[in-house]
């Protein structure tokens, strides 16, 4: 099947054929990895750049890498501005970018739909989500959804489940949307105060009661909460938080033998997440991130058109 | 003197049997006989409607015209002009400018500039209280008496509960009401969308409709508590129209509207559109549940007026990634269409009389103006010529508001307003519509 996307602004309209080839795509790009030159010419004359919105040094160094192994040109623009600018200032960056020839341009911004924004004012680039607001993070989905079908092989009839705060997570939303696709069960958890009020939509079942969520889960996947959040009142604290919904070693037991922990990352230890867990055998958070390498790699790679070796 | 010829009346109530002939003279309607029943008037000008319904001229309750103050966005003369290109006589200026519309000289001010646009009627609306800051009445009495047509604080619900029950006793002495735009702030702060489907997909902030129900339950208790006239605004959600249902058939004294947008659009198109800034709106597009509610609303007789809501922005303000964009959708040119076009493609679920007192005789008793909203012999020659088959492309950039983007940009509509006459004269004409008449 060839890849026919232009854009990648989410996973959402994905067609599980389409996460099959990238998962294929990934494979081989993670053999890069392990070579000792790691460096392809796959995208060379290619122009990437990197605009970020938010700070976020891990996805921005992955999306950085990934570009660099395959000896596309990387930049990095660093955008900044007030608020009440910032929309003005995006469309004046797009046209910028337009006509200095970048051929992908990967955003991240704090607010919902800023890729749909730039993908309809560019013309000829194409635009890579690297996470807007609390909508979507393609990206993460894709290697957390790589991550998982690496260590089990098909992911058909598996159970995924994410806990935590899911109202405001990007993560979450782009991770269901990947997991169903593949065949997987999808099971929330987490105060009803930090879920959508209508959970249904999100197309997968949602279980307060963590020990309930995670019984026989073949993945556990913790979300990051964010201490503001508790400031907001949505939680009381979160030493509560922690006793109530934090992944500790017995919980774990909860799950299927040898299940794979998965967090997004940067992890809070002891709030959503326990260190002896983090550090622990079955806590897959360091592949995850090498997988992001891969899986970016790899969608550069399709969406550029990029060449064989 | 103006001989207008084979038309079908709405007189505000009903549509007569045949065709009719209406002399117009001094602003007035004259005479009103069967199709050629009388010989021309000496000098008038004829203008054949061909079949077309003509009808009282539209009356639009509910319109940001942003002046004095946010002219960038839309004026008064620019505003006038778009209310009479969408076949509005009267429309209703929001008092939300900057200043606030909150004293007589303001209320002048908006008169005086309406009168020079010389296309509809522009009636303002006062500040219920001083700078719309929600803290002592506004006056009131003498906004009144300088031609205010009815008192909100729109854009906000008034703050309090005291301040609305005293609002209301107050506009009451006066013969008038009290519009309340319904939203309890504390469930609102920083939404963006319905609090549904689409804020459960896009992790944007959900407006729920118990913030707009809740509003609206005070305003019923203090209708009821002081039977005091009080207008709903923009009503969106399914919960609002049973309680005003319920509220009018205890017979509190409460009135309500809806846009053609809740009316034709729902919270779906957000995340179809990829989150265009074209459909970001307060109260927030809600559900294809809550659209059918406010049809039923209409058909039942539960809502008394259709209005705009016409929300003009400059480009820069609008043509933003939707969290940055600002709420409000601009719709004064296209609003009849819109919900004639989707009447039409309802199926027609009620009779035509039905709807266009929607846009005439409802709004006028709203306003409590009992001149206008009516065509009889010695009315107001407030009138409003409509083509239900005629149908037309949106096109935002020819319109006379200087808003450029709607919804329904592109939108080939059915059933658009072809006319507009106030006090006997002709402010607009679709020059397309092969329709004879010139503009005064
Ligand atoms: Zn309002």
């Amino acid at each position: 099947m060839p890849w026919k996307r232009k854009h990648l602004i989410d996973v959402d309209d994905w067609e599980r054929e389409d996460f099959e080839l990238l998962l294929e795509q990934t494979s081989n790009m993670d053999s890069i990895l392990d070579r000792s030159i790691k460096k392809a010419p796959a995208l060379r004359g290619k122009i990437v750049v990197n605009i970020f919105y938010e700070p976020s040094t891990r996805t921005r160094t992955s999306f950085e890498i990934a570009g660099k192994l395959l000896s596309a040109d990387v930049i990095n623009w660093t955008a900044s501005g007030s608020s009440a600018a910032k929309g003005e200032s995006l469309r004046d960056t797009i046209w910028t970018l337009e006509a200095m020839g970048a051929d992908a341009v990967v955003i991240r911004h704090g607010e919902v739909g800023v890729p749909y924004y730039l993908a309809e004012k560019l013309k000829k680039a194409s635009v890579i989500n690297g996470g807007d607001g609390t909508h979507a993070h393609p990206t993460q989905a894709l290697l957390d959804l790589y991550t998982a079908w690496r260590e089990l092989g098909s992911l058909d009839g598996k159970k995924v489940a994410i806990v935590g705060d899911i109202l405001h997570s990007r993560v979450a939303r782009s991770d269901i949307y990947a997991f169903k696709a593949v065949g997987a069960e999808v099971c929330l958890s987490g105060p009803s105060t930090l879920m959508p009020t209508d959970i249904n939509s999100l197309n997968a079942t949602y279980e307060p009661n963590i020990a309930e969520a995670i019984d026989g889960a073949d993945v556990v996947y913790m979300l990051r909460i964010q201490r503001e959040r508790q400031d907001a009142g949505l939680f009381p604290s979160l030493d509560e938080y922690h006793k109530r919904y934090g992944l500790t070693d017995k919980l774990l037991g909860k799950a299927k033998k040898g299940a794979l922990v998965m967090h997004p990352g940067p992890i809070n230890r002891g709030v959503e997440i326990a260190s002896s867990v983090a550090d622990g055998p079955q806590s897959f958070i360091l592949k995850q991130v090498r997988a992001g390498v891969a899986v970016r790699m790899a969608l550069l790679y399709l969406m550029l058109g990029g060449v064989k070796e | 003197m103006k001989w207008l010829v084979n038309g079908r009346l709405f007189d505000g109530e009903l549509l007569r049997e045949g065709l009719c002939d209406l002399v117009i003279d001094k602003g007035r309607v004259a005479k009103i006989a069967p199709a050629g029943r009388f010989v021309p008037p000496e000098g008038a000008t004829r203008i054949d409607l061909d079949g077309r319904i003509l009808a009282p001229g539209f009356i639009d309750l509910h319109a940001h015209l942003r002046d004095p103050g946010q002219e960038w966005r839309e004026d008064i003369i620019s505003g006038s002009r778009a209310a009479a290109a969408g076949g509005f006589a009267t429309v209703v200026a929001m008092p939300n400018t900057d200043p606030p519309i909150d004293r007589s000289s303001l209320v002048r001010y908006v008169l005086e500039r309406g009168q020079s646009a010389g296309a509809a009627r522009v009636l303002p609306a006062g500040s219920v209280t001083k700078g719309r800051h929600g803290q002592e009445l506004a006056e009131m009495w003498f906004m009144a008496n300088e031609g205010a047509a009815i008192f909100t604080d729109d854009g906000l619900p008034v703050s309090t509960a005291h301040l609305l029950r005293t609002a209301l006793l107050y506009a009451d002495d006066l013969g008038m009401a009290i519009m309340e735009h319904p939203e309890e702030l504390s469930l609102t702060k920083d939404a963006q969308v319905n609090d549904g489907p689409c804020a459960a997909r896009s992790g944007l902030k959900g407006a729920p409709k118990a913030a707009e129900l809740i509003a609206v339950e005070r305003g019923i208790a203090l209708a009821k508590d002081t039977g005091a006239h009080l207008h709903l605004t923009h009503l969106s959600a399914k919960e609002s129209l049973e309680a005003v249902r319920r509220a009018k058939k205890d017979g509190i004294n409460i009135t309500c509207d809806v846009t053609p947008h809740h009316l034709t659009l729902d919270e779906s198109l957000i995340e179809k559109s990829g989150y265009s800034a074209a459909y970001k709106v307060n109260p927030p597009l809600r559900t294809a549940h809550d659209l059918e509610a406010l049809w039923e609303g209409l058909a039942d007789g539960t809502v008394d007026a259709i209005a705009t809501d016409h929300a003009p922005y400059h480009l820069d303000e609008k043509d933003l990634p939707f969290q940055e964009a600002a709420s409000g959708i601009a719709s004064l040119e296209c609003a009849v269409a819109v919900v004639l076009d989707a009447w039409l493609k309802r199926g027609k679920p009620f009779g035509i009389e039905r709807l266009l007192r929607l846009f005439t005789a409802g709004p006028a008793s709203v306003l409590r103006k009992s001149d206008l909203g009516r065509i009889e012999e010695g009315s107001v020659a407030d009138i409003t010529a409509l083509d239900i088959g005629r149908e037309r492309r949106v096109e935002a950039k020819r319109w006379e508001s200087k808003a450029r983007i709607t919804p329904w940009e592109g939108a080939a509509l059915c059933g658009w307003p072809v006319m507009t006459m106030r006090e006997g004269k002709v402010i607009w004409v679709d020059g397309d519509s092969r329709l004879h008449a010139e503009r005064d």
